[in-house]
């Protein structure tokens, strides 16, 4: 593909340029994730710890939960913004618009399995095994930036058509990451909202993400249908509305 | 045959009456029943082509629809009616160094701007240096763009842009870039790829210019074609107008 390079120098970018003036460099993005989960695990381990069933570790538990919606957060909301941000270039060369967003789509997924070595250190720490299930997470991977790709193509016309957009996502993004089992135990909730909970397709990619990195958590075969057609749907849908509304879009930038 | 072949070619953009930026007020509009959508028309019934080594001039007054007709020119824009077929390698040089980072340095930003333009970065790799070196900032080329002064970004953005001989050039009043020895030197690579067969579309203010580039030219007015021909006449006629 004649733009393969292309998108290796956005993610390159993506990756390198955020901590592009700092001491530690790429470091940051191991050490991220860990603090975060530090400061959260402070907080939360006295409440949620001991609720949660049978051999499973509240350490790996949160920052797996941290990791996953970093990586889906993030990147919905930088996907979103980058084609309004290269509007510049998009509106003199022509490069295929779809470029940008999965190319920081594939930077988050990047980040995210990065992140899994300090996930790894927890749960050695915790006295956890990886599980030989392991490798599944690179389908979880996938599915996650499929899933982010779709829904940052679609926000990333509404982006540019409406300049509210970007306050109205992260206000439901943020309700969002509390409908996802971050840091609390499902089973802490009533079982009416458990069913709420469960509707939200990222309680079952972050489940299975648990599951297949240190069998630390229960996952059903309905979770992993729902984890597929959900990532499937999603980048059906970006990709469809971004085809058909960008000429319009095009002359607003 | 022509390199690029533009036919009836129709623009319109739609304006909502009372510009909504945002959701809040698009909903308080419709609710009172105030969306009203108005089309604007920017090109109406194009129609010229080039063939290999014209340059073509176009000609015409702010808002006359010259940039969009670049932008439809470039593949950027999808025309509304008609067709546009451009063949071959475009080089682009419309604000040069759009898609220039500032922290990133002088070697990424143009192997980055190059990937753009989609050359083989692989190729382009080994070039860097010479780039560096004909835009006069190769001791610069490790350091961040933040760095450079905007008259050796401009250089470095010219270099990079006509650094691959390309089919077709489309060129925004960029022939004033950096100071008088560069502004000669700029133009004299520029004929060399008319020379080596690049169709060019130019647009320019600058009547000498136009007169001493073009072999062509078209005057724009409102989106339309006023006049097509020999570019001493077109622009006698434009000045007199």
């Amino acid at each position: 593909m004649k733009y393969a390079q292309l998108i290796r120098l956005l993610v390159n970018r993506e990756l390198t340029l955020r901590y592009k003036r700092s001491v530690l460099g790429i470091g940051w993005t191991l050490l991220n994730p860990m603090l975060t989960s530090f400061v959260l695990w402070v907080v939360f381990s006295f409440v949620f710890a001991s609720r949660l069933p049978g051999t499973q570790q509240y350490a790996p538990y949160l920052m797996a939960g941290i990791l996953l919606i970093t990586f889906f957060s993030q990147g919905v909301t930088i996907s979103a913004e980058s084609i309004a941000n290269n509007g510049p270039v998009l509106t003199k060369i022509y490069v295929p618009p779809q470029v940008f967003p999965i190319s920081t789509a594939l930077a988050g997924l990047v980040n995210f399995f990065i992140g899994m070595i300090p996930l790894a250190f927890v749960c050695f720490i915790s006295g956890q095994q990886l599980a030989w299930t392991l490798p599944l997470v690179l389908i979880v991977g996938l599915c996650l930036a499929l899933l982010t790709a779709g829904i940052g193509l679609t926000l990333s016309i509404l982006y540019i058509r409406f300049d509210d957009m970007r306050n109205i996502v992260n206000v439901l993004l943020m309700i969002l990451m509390y409908f996802t089992p971050i840091f609390y135990p499902i089973s802490i909730l009533s079982p009416n909202l458990q069913k709420i909970i469960q509707l939200n397709p990222l309680t079952s990619y972050l489940d299975i993400f648990r599951w297949a990195f240190s069998n630390n958590a229960s996952v059903t075969l309905g979770d992993w249908i729902f984890m597929f057609t959900t990532s499937l749907v999603s980048i059906s849908i970006g990709t469809f509305v971004f085809k058909k509304y960008w000429p319009r879009t095009v002359a607003m930038l | 045959m022509s390199v690029i072949q533009v036919k009836n070619v129709n623009l319109t953009y739609r304006v909502l009456k009372n510009r909504t930026g945002s959701i809040k007020e698009l909903f308080r509009d419709a609710v009172k029943g105030r969306v009203r959508v108005l089309d604007y028309v920017a090109l109406e019934d194009i129609s010229f082509s080039v063939d290999k080594g014209e340059v073509v001039a176009i000609l015409g007054r702010n808002g006359a629809g010259k940039s969009t007709l670049l932008k439809i020119l470039a593949g950027v824009l999808p025309p509304t009616k008609g067709s546009c077929n451009v063949e071959g390698k475009i080089a682009p040089m419309i604000e040069l160094g759009a898609g220039f980072h500032h922290e990133m340095t002088g070697n990424e930003n143009v192997l980055f701007y190059s990937a753009l333009m989609g050359r083989d970065t692989n190729h382009v790799k080994n070039r860097t240096q010479a780039i560096g070196d004909w835009a006069g900032v190769s001791d610069h080329m490790d350091f961040p763009l933040r760095t450079f002064s905007s008259g050796m970004i401009a250089r470095l953005a010219f270099a990079t842009a006509t650094d691959e001989q390309a089919e077709v050039l489309l060129v925004d009043e960029v022939l004033s870039v950096g100071d008088a020895d560069f502004q000669k030197k700029s133009r004299a690579r520029m004929n060399e790829m008319i020379n080596g067969g690049a169709a060019v579309v130019l647009v320019s203010h600058d009547m000498n210019a136009v007169k001493t580039l073009a072999t062509r030219a078209v005057w724009l007015e409102n989106g339309r074609v006023k006049m097509i021909g020999n570019p001493a006449e077109v622009v006698a006629a434009y000045e007199a107008n």
